[in-house]
């Protein structure tokens, strides 16, 4: 038994944490029955889950209410429900990836395919990042204002708490963290019930009738499009992918990530389908306009369902932006780790680590100061992320699909042709509405 | 970390080494990686992309001078 210690001793740091983790889930394996079969899943579940629940950003909240604002649920509820395999696709072939190489996205973009593919990738990347960082403090300043928290001192106590679940905590508790604070998540779904005449009719039928309203117009195209950017963005395939190799999962544990994926898939379309129906039945009902930020939407809620449910949806939103800020800012620094091959792990300690965590740390004190700044133009800066997401989006794509197609690295693992065919039919949705995305935007009339 | 406690329950059929290598527990920087061989249809999925990319900057750059 000293003889395994010794060993362990012998290994750097962030591999001796993570060897800690694999011989708990080894030791796990031996067990047989029902209830070991559960302790392993739970052990191994986390990446998936994160991942989706932290799609749900604070941008993903603001569309989904923007989208049961502006279209009711007509439309968008089938199309969140087609969303679902949308995202377990994309995500679960990160964990096959993962798995089988133990190396993250960035790194393999950059070793497979050469320097300049993998600097695109990762510029790409680390700029959405910083970006998107952006709206999650926009989403985090204001769901606090609504709690009479002024923008700075939340802004503030935001960065503190997500530089000190970076910095200082091991891989498995940075996990059930970054876990316990995404249930806060789920705030929006007892919400529905105290949705003022609700008809769970009207939910069913929109299934049976379903319809663009309004026909095809500018704004469908750019409200699709946002949804299907808040369902599957490039930060998402990085993330899930350094997320399961600094986890340690290999080949054995493919099932149960799939499952974790699953779940998270399953969890995010709910989450976003109850706040399209509480913004479907309480602010579609009452206006039909377009121009509708979050803060008239919560009017609108506190009007029809009460102050005490516009908090929770504000807490929801919160929750949302600081959950992505910590995955984002996570990417970040494992993104620009790989690539540059620095060590790279949550396991290791702040002075350690520091060129590690200091990608990740400098976008969030960026993304959070300038929030600060008065008359910042968010609109300019939420088209900006847009258009970046859509550029990189189709490309992470294909790099994703051209990896799990390599046999040279995959072996068996390769993807299956029916995952391949559905992986193509994503892509092709995704190009051909940021086609379309495109022309709208130079053609504004086109489409009425 | 109750580390002792998990080595003393250890019995690990296959021997140390083999364990850290199925596990994966091995520092990844120092392995190399071959560069893939860009030929068939991979060459042909990265001309599209570039022109994907090409075509994309060029609305972004009128879609942004629009906004201006």
């Amino acid at each position: 038994m000293e003889d395994y210690k010794n060993k362990l001793d012998e290994l750097p740091v962030d591999i001796k944490l993570r060897a800690v983790d694999r011989l708990k889930i080894h030791l796990m394996r031996q067990k047989y029955g029902y209830f070991s079969r559960l302790c392993l899943l739970l052990a191994l579940i986390g990446p998936g889950i994160l991942v989706m629940i932290a799609d749900n950003d604070a941008g993903g909240v603001i569309t989904y209410a923007q989208t049961g604002s502006i279209f009711g649920i007509g439309f968008f509820i089938p199309f969140m429900v087609l969303m679902l395999p949308v995202a377990y696709i994309v995500q679960e072939m990160t964990v096959r990836l993962g798995a089988v190489t133990h190396r993250g996205h960035a790194e393999m973009i950059w070793k497979r395919y050469g320097k300049f593919w993998g600097l695109f990738s990762l510029f790409d990347l680390v700029v959405a990042n910083i970006l998107t960082l952006i709206t999650e403090f926009i989403g985090i300043t204001l769901g606090m204002e609504v709690f009479g928290v002024s923008p700075m001192i939340s802004s503030i106590t935001a960065i503190i708490v997500i530089a000190s679940i970076q910095l200082f905590l091991r891989y498995f508790t940075w996990e059930w963290i970054s876990l316990s604070i995404a249930v806060f998540n789920l705030v929006f779904i007892p919400l529905v019930f105290f949705v003022p005449h609700l008809h769970w009719g009207i939910v069913a039928k929109s299934f049976a009738s379903w319809h663009i309203p309004g026909g095809v117009s500018s704004l469908f195209i750019y409200v699709v499009l946002a949804n299907l950017g808040t369902t599957i963005a490039p930060w998402m395939l990085f993330f899930q992918q350094s997320s399961v190799v600094d986890k340690g999962l290999t080949v054995k544990d493919i099932r149960d990530g799939q499952i974790d994926t699953f779940i998270g898939s399953l969890i995010m379309v709910i989450v976003a389908i109850a706040i399209i129906i509480i913004t479907g039945f309480t602010v579609y009902s009452v206006n039909h306009t377009v121009n509708l930020n979050i803060q008239n939407i919560l009017s609108i809620i506190s009007l029809k369902m009460g102050t005490i449910a516009m908090k929770m949806f504000a807490l929801g939103l919160v929750e949302a932006g600081l959950i992505a800020a910590i995955a984002i800012s996570a990417s970040t620094s494992w993104a620009m780790g790989e690539a540059f091959g620095w060590p790279r792990s949550i396991n290791l300690p702040p002075l350690k680590g520091w060129h590690f965590y200091l990608p990740g740390l400098i976008s969030v004190i960026f993304a959070g100061s300038i929030v600060l700044i008065p008359n910042v133009p968010l609109g300019f800066l939420n088209l900006t992320v847009q258009v970046i997401a859509s550029i990189f989006m189709p490309a992470a794509m294909m790099f994703l699909l051209l990896l799990l197609n390599d046999k040279e690295i995959m072996g068996e693992h390769v993807n299956r042709l029916w995952q391949n065919i559905s992986a193509f039919i994503i892509v092709g949705f995704l190009i051909i509405m940021n086609g379309l995305y495109g022309v709208t935007v130079m053609f504004p009339h086109i489409f009425g | 970390m109750n580390e002792n406690k998990i080595i003393k329950k250890v019995n690990l059929d296959e021997d140390w080494e083999e364990f850290i290598e199925n596990e994966g527990l091995l520092d990844y920087n120092k392995i190399p990686l071959k560069r893939a061989e860009v030929r068939g249809w991979i060459k042909i999925a990265f001309w599209f992309l570039r022109i994907y990319i090409l075509i994309m900057v060029i609305m972004v750059i009128i879609g942004f001078s629009r906004i201006n």
